[in-house]
C-alpha cells in the first residue's frame, strides 16, 4: 500500500476527514504563453510582490501599460549590465590570523569582530532589498542563497563574513546565467568549501559531505544516485582549499580558492555510470582538474539526469516565486522543466517565460504565498518608505537569519513561517513600525495615492490594493473607510485631508487594523 | 545481510525476564494493557517529551563498545579509550564520559542506576536513507519510504491525535495537544487536518495578536487563496485561545532545580508547564549540530560532540530531578530521536560521515530501565559500511501509542500503516495498571523449539477470553495471524507453519488488553 492508498483508505474509513484543508485543483491557466494584456497597476503590484520585496509607487508606474514580456525584462534587467556593488565596509578585504591557533583573548576578539561585521553584512543586504529600483535582483539572490546554502555559524565555528560577501557577489553574477556554471562556481566557492567540508576533502579518506548535498540538495534531489556515486563524486572533488587567514598559505591571495595537487585523488572515478579517467601526475593541475573533473562531474549530473535536474530546479523556482505548498505540483511545472532543458540549463529563459506567462498572471495564483520574514519586514518598510536599522535582527527574530539558515537544506518555507510565536510577533512588529511613523512622514506618504485629497472611498481602495494581494469584501472595505472617517460623513474627507495630524492619526489606525488581517501575511 | 543473534535464549521459558533484564536480553515477557476506548487516551495524564538531536547523533560514541577491538581499529582518532569510558556496573555497557563526568548528579549514570533509563541499541530501519532530510522525515512521519516519489507529509503524532480526537480542529481542546519549544512547525505534528501543535519559546512573549478585523471569518470559497488565508487565520485564533492557559500554567508552575544555560533551558520550560498543570500530551525540544563530519572530538571529554552529549545529559538529569523532587515524574517520559547514527569508521577530517543504525534513549520513572539489544556488531556491516539495525524505530513509537497513550493495536496500525509490535520498555501509567487478565492464563508456549517449519501454540486459559495470536518477525514486523477467537476455559492448541528460517516472536493478546510473548525459532 503506498502513501496515497493509505490516506485514501483512511479518508474512506472516515477516520481522517480532510475538511478545511482540502486541496482544490489549482484552477489557474496552466499555459506558459505570454500574458496578452498590457499590465494594469494591480498586475504590476503582483509582479513586484513576487520578484521584489513589495511594490513601490515609482517602480509600479514604470510597468503599467507595458506588455508582460516588456515589464518582466525591465524587472529582470535583461540586456542591461549590473551596476557595480558598493561593499558593506572596508572589512571585506581585511583578514586575520587563524583564531583557533591563537591565544584565547585574540580568538575571542576575532570572533567578536566577525559577529559584528556579519551583522553589518546582513543589515547591508536588507537595506539593498528595501531600496532597490529597476532592475531588481535581491529576491533572486535570496532564492539562490536558500538553495546553495552556507551557514555563518556552522558545526565547527564561524565562516569569515568576507567569504560570505564574496559568495553573495558570486550569486549575483550567476543568478540568471548558466546553471552548470553556477554549480561549478558554488562547488569551488570559498565559504562553501569550509561549510561542507570540501577544504578537508583529501585523497585517501574523502569527506563526502559536499558530494552528497551536491546531488541531493543542489541539483537533482534525493533518490536518483547511489551511495557509491556519492563516494566517487567526493573523490572527484578532492584537493580544493581556501585561503582564509593571513598566517596560512594563500597562493592566489587572501579569500581565494586554490588547488593542492597532493590532496587530489588522481585515480579513475565512476559517477552515475560514467567514467572520469585516471590522471597523469603531470596533468594534476588546477586548470585541468577543474575543467576535466569538476566541470565534467557537473555535466555528468546534467547529462545523465536531465529530467530530474530540470524538474528539481524548476520546481524549486516555482515554489519560491509562485506557490510554496510542497505537496502540490502544478501541471505547468512539466512545461517549465522542459523550457529549462531546451535552454541547455540556462536560467534566464526560465525566469523570462515564467513571469511573463498567463499562468503567473492568473488571479488564482495571486495572494497565495505566505510572506517570508524578509518579505514581511522589508516589504512593510519598503512600502512605508522608512528605513529601520534593526530590520535584519527582526527578520532573524521572525525565523529567517540571513546567511545562517537552520540546515544545509535552507528554510522549509511555506506555512512553517507562520506559527503561534511568529504570527503575533509579526503583528506586533508592524504595530511598532506604524506607530513610530511621524505625522509628517505619513502625510507625505498619503499624497502619493492619487485619490488621497479627493475621495475617501477610492483612497481606501488604493491602500487596500497596495497592501493586500486580492480584493476584499465590501463589508471589510467599509470598515476600513469608517476608520478613516471616524464618524464624519464622507463628503467631509477633503477637509480632513488638509489636516496633517488628523490624517496621520487615521492612517495609523487603518494600517494597524490592516496589519492584523490574515491576508496582510500573504503576497 | 547477516545479523548477529542478539536474543539469548536460555532454555525453554524466559518469563522471568526481570532478573535478566540487562544487556542483550530482550525482555520477552511483555505486558501492554490497553484501553478499549481510545478517547480514554485524552483523559490520561501522560506526557511525552521528544528530544530531537538534529544532524545524526554518533551512537557509537554515545554508548561505547569499549570491549570490541574493532571499534578501536575503525576509529584511531575518535575512539574513547576503555579506561575513560564509564562502565555501568559490571555490564558491558559503557557511557561516553561526557554523559557522566562533571554533569549534574552524574547525568545519565544516575538515571541508569535508578532504573530510569532504557537504552535501545541498534535502532533504525530497512534500507537506511543517508539524507538528513529524508531520514528525518522518515523518523518524524513514522513511515519508512526511501522512494523519492512518496511524499512524507504528516507525522505519526499528528495522525495519532487527529485519529483519536476526530473533532480536531473544529473543536480545539482546552489545552494545546502538543507544544514545540522553538523552531518552525514540525512534520511530527502535521496531519491532513492541520497541525496539532503550537510553537512556544517564551510564555511571557506568547502574545495575543489582539482582535482581528470584524470580518475575520474563514473564507468560504474553494481557492488556494482561501486555503492560505484560512490557515493564517487559524494560527491567529490558536495564538489568542492558548495565550491564557499557557500563561496560567507558567505562573502556577515552578522549577525546584537550577538548570544550566542553553539546551537545558528548554526542558526547564517544559517542567514548569507540566508543574503548572498544563495537560499537553507531547513536548518537542531540539538539540542541533550533531552533523559531526569535521573535528568531532578533541580529547574524549572535550570537543564538539562531547559538548553536545554533556548538554543532553545535563538537561535530562536536571529535568528528571526537578520532576522527581516535585513528585510529578511518574506520568512523564522522554525520548531522543535522531535521523541516523554515524559511519563506524572515521573520516580524514577527524569526524564521521552519515551512517545508519544508532542508539535511542528513553527516560522516566515509568520506564523499564535497562539496555535493549546488543552492542553493535562491527564485523557485519551493511554494503555501505554502516551498522545494521536491531530494532525498527517504530517499535518504540508503537509502545508509546499503546502503553503510554492508551491506543489500541488498531489505532497503531492506522497511524503507522503496519502492524508493529511494541517494544516493551514502559510500565503503563498508574491509571491503567488495574488489569487482572494475567491471572487467567495458566501457561502459554510454542513448541517445538527449534522447529523446522510446523509448530504448535499451546494456551491454557483459566477463564473464557477473546484471544488473538499472531507471529511477528524479530524486528517487530507483522508476519501472520494464528487465530483470533473467543475461547472457553481449558487447554487450546493451534498449528502454525513458517517457511523461512529465522527467529520470530509469537504474541498472544487477551481480551484486547494484555500481550504475552514467546520466541519461536525456525531452522530449515
Amino acid at each position: 500500500m503506498d502513501r496515497r492508498d493509505f490516506l485514501t483508505a483512511l479518508f474512506q474509513s472516515g477516520r481522517l476527514r480532510p475538511n478545511s484543508f482540502a486541496r482544490p485543483e489549482l484552477s489557474a491557466d496552466q499555459s506558459l504563453a505570454p500574458y496578452p494584456q498590457p499590465l494594469t497597476l494591480t498586475d504590476a503590484y503582483h509582479l513586484l510582490r513576487r520578484l521584489s520585496f513589495g511594490p513601490t509607487h515609482a517602480v509600479a508606474q514604470q510597468l503599467v501599460g507595458k506588455t508582460a514580456q516588456e515589464a518582466v525584462d525591465l524587472v529582470l534587467g535583461v540586456g542591461q549590465s549590473d551596476p557595480a556593488v558598493d561593499p558593506p565596509g572596508p572589512w571585506v578585504d581585511q583578514s586575520t590570523e587563524n583564531p583557533s591557533g591563537a591565544d584565547p583573548d585574540t580568538r575571542r576578539a576575532i570572533e567578536a569582530w566577525w559577529r559584528s561585521i556579519f551583522h553589518e553584512l546582513q543589515q547591508w543586504w536588507v537595506e539593498r532589498m528595501r531600496t532597490e529600483t529597476l532592475p531588481v535582483s535581491e529576491k533572486i539572490i535570496l532564492f539562490w542563497h536558500g538553495h546553495f546554502t552556507t551557514e555563518f555559524t556552522y558545526e565547527n565555528g564561524y565562516i569569515p563574513p568576507q567569504l560570505l560577501y564574496r559568495q553573495y557577489l558570486m550569486f549575483r553574477r550567476n543568478r540568471l546565467g548558466s546553471f552548470p556554471a553556477f554549480v561549478e562556481d558554488f562547488t569551488l566557492d570559498g565559504a562553501e568549501l569550509i561549510y561542507l567540508g570540501g577544504e578537508l576533502n583529501t585523497k585517501g579518506i574523502p569527506n563526502e559531505n559536499y558530494a552528497r548535498e551536491m546531488m541531493e540538495l543542489f541539483t537533482m534531489g534525493v533518490g536518483w544516485y547511489t551511495e557509491g556515486d556519492v563516494k566517487e563524486a567526493a573523490r572527484v572533488l578532492t584537493g580544493w582549499r581556501v585561503a582564509k587567514f593571513n598566517d596560512e598559505p594563500a597562493p592566489k591571495g587572501i579569500y581565494e580558492v586554490y588547488f593542492d595537487p597532493a590532496a587530489h585523488d588522481t585515480g579513475a572515478k565512476q559517477v552515475l555510470g560514467v567514467t572520469i579517467p585516471a590522471r597523469d601526475p603531470n596533468e594534476n593541475t588546477e586548470y585541468l582538474v577543474r575543467r576535466d573533473e569538476v566541470r565534467r562531474l557537473i555535466h555528468i549530473l546534467m547529462e545523465t539526469r536531465p529530467q530530474q535536474v530540470s524538474q528539481f530546479i524548476a520546481r524549486k523556482i516555482y515554489r519560491f516565486f509562485v506557490y510554496s505548498n510542497p505537496d502540490y505540483d502544478a501541471p505547468v511545472l512539466a512545461a517549465l522543466s522542459e523550457t529549462f532543458r531546451n535552454a541547455d540549463f540556462e536560467l534566464l529563459p526560465v525566469f523570462r517565460t515564467l513571469f511573463a506567462s498567463k499562468h503567473f498572471f492568473d488571479p488564482a495564483v495571486r495572494g497565495i504565498q505566505i510572506k517570508t520574514p524578509p518579505e514581511f519586514v522589508v516589504g512593510l518598510l519598503r512600502q512605508l518608505d522608512i528605513p529601520w536599522n534593526e530590520a535584519a535582527s527582526i527578520v532573524t527574530a521572525l525565523g529567517q537569519e540571513l546567511y545562517d539558515p537552520p540546515t544545509v537544506a535552507g528554510w522549509d518555507g511555506y506555512r512553517t513561517w507562520i506559527n503561534t510565536v511568529s504570527y503575533p510577533a509579526r503583528v506586533e512588529f508592524a504595530r511598532q513600525i506604524i506607530e513610530s511613523l511621524t505625522d509628517a512622514h505619513l502625510y507625505q506618504w498619503a499624497q502619493k495615492f492619487p485619490s488621497f485629497a479627493s475621495d475617501v472611498d477610492s483612497f481606501a481602495t488604493e491602500i487596500e490594493l497596495f497592501f493586500l494581494p486580492q480584493s476584499i469584501s465590501e463589508q471589510r472595505h467599509q470598515y476600513y473607510v469608517s476608520i478613516l472617517l471616524q464618524g464624519a460623513p464622507s463628503y467631509e474627507w477633503s477637509q480632513i485631508a488638509q489636516d496633517q495630524q488628523a490624517v496621520a492619526l487615521r492612517l495609523r489606525n487603518l494600517l494597524i487594523a490592516m496589519a492584523k488581517a490574515p491576508d496582510f501575511q500573504l503576497c | 545481510m547477516k545479523r548477529r543473534r542478539f536474543l539469548q535464549i536460555s532454555g525453554g521459558t524466559i518469563a522471568g525476564a526481570a532478573a535478566t533484564h540487562w544487556i542483550g536480553k530482550l525482555p520477552l515477557y511483555a505486558s501492554s494493557p490497553l484501553h478499549k476506548l481510545t478517547r480514554k487516551a485524552l483523559e490520561l495524564d501522560t506526557t511525552l517529551v521528544v528530544i530531537q538531536l538534529f544532524g545524526g547523533n554518533d551512537g557509537l560514541n554515545t554508548i561505547i563498545p569499549a570491549e570490541d577491538p574493532r571499534y578501536y581499529q575503525l576509529r584511531p582518532n575518535l575512539a574513547v579509550p576503555k579506561e575513560e569510558a564509564v562502565r555501568f556496573g559490571s555490564s558491558d555497557v559503557f557511557l561516553h564520559p561526557a554523559l557522566v563526568n562533571g554533569v549534574y548528579k552524574n547525568g545519565l549514570y544516575r538515571l541508569i542506576d535508578n532504573g530510569w533509563l532504557a537504552v535501545v541499541q541498534g535502532i533504525g530501519y530497512d534500507h537506511p536513507n543517508l539524507s538528513h532530510f529524508r531520514s528525518t522525515d522518515i523518523w518524524l512521519s513514522g513511515i519508512n519510504s526511501s522512494d523519492p516519489n512518496v511524499r512524507l507529509n504528516s507525522g505519526w503524532l499528528g495522525r495519532f491525535f487527529t485519529h483519536i480526537y476526530p473533532d480536531f480542529p473544529l473543536l480545539l481542546p482546552e489545552h494545546p495537544l502538543c507544544i514545540q519549544v522553538g523552531g518552525t512547525p514540525s512534520l511530527l505534528f502535521r496531519s491532513p487536518k492541520g497541525d496539532v501543535a503550537i510553537t512556544l519559546t517564551d510564555p511571557e512573549k506568547f502574545l495575543e495578536s489582539g482582535n482581528l478585523s470584524p470580518d475575520a471569518e474563514p473564507l468560504d470559497e474553494d481557492s488556494l487563496f482561501a486555503q492560505e488565508y484560512n490557515y493564517v487565520l487559524s494560527i491567529a485564533q490558536e495564538a489568542n485561545q492558548y495565550a491564557e492557559v499557557i500563561q496560567q500554567a507558567f505562573d502556577n508552575g515552578r522549577n525546584v532545580v537550577e538548570y544550566d544555560g542553553g539546551f537545558p533551558q528548554q526542558l526547564r520550560l517544559v517542567a514548569r508547564l507540566i508543574s503548572g498543570g498544563l495537560k499537553t500530551k507531547v513536548y518537542l525540544v531540539y538539540l542541533s549540530s550533531f552533523d559531526t563530519h569535521v573535528q568531532q572530538q578533541d580529547e574524549p571529554g572535550s570537543g564538539a560532540h562531547p559538548a553536545l552529549l554533556r548538554a543532553l545529559s545535563t538537561g535530562i538529569s536536571q529535568f528528571m530531578d526537578d520532576l522527581v523532587q516535585q513528585g510529578i515524574a511518574d506520568n512523564v517520559i522522554g525520548m531522543t530521536i535522531s535521523e541516523f547514527g554515524r559511519r563506524p569508521y572515521e573520516n580524514n577530517s577527524r569526524g564521521t560521515d552519515h551512517g545508519a543504525a544508532s542508539v535511542q534513549l528513553v527516560f522516566g520513572t515509568s520506564v523499564r530501565g535497562g539496555v535493549y539489544g546488543n552492542n553493535p556488531d562491527l564485523e557485519n556491516l551493511n554494503e555501505n559500511g554502516d551498522l545494521v539495525y536491531q530494532y525498527d524505530y517504530r517499535r518504540v513509537y508503537a509502545e508509546i501509542l499503546q502503553t503510554w497513550f492508551g491506543g489500541t493495536p488498531e489505532d497503531v496500525e492506522a497511524v503507522l500503516q503496519q502492524r508493529i509490535l511494541p517494544l516493551s520498555i514502559l510500565n503503563p501509567p498508574t491509571s491503567l495498571q488495574l488489569d487482572t487478565a494475567a491471572a487467567s492464563v495458566q501457561h502459554f508456549r510454542v513448541l517445538p523449539q527449534p522447529s523446522n517449519g510446523p509448530f504448535t501454540v499451546e494456551l491454557h486459559l483459566r477463564h473464557p477470553a477473546t484471544v488473538d495470536i499472531a507471529i511477528y518477525s524479530l524486528l517487530g514486523r507483522y508476519v501472520t495471524t494464528i487465530t483470533r477467537a473467543a475461547l472457553p476455559a481449558g487447554i487450546h492448541r493451534f498449528q502454525g507453519f513458517l517457511q523461512h528460517s529465522g527467529e520470530y516472536i509469537c504474541v498472544c493478546r487477551l481480551n484486547n488488553r494484555r500481550n504475552l510473548t514467546k520466541t519461536l525459532i525456525i531452522q530449515r
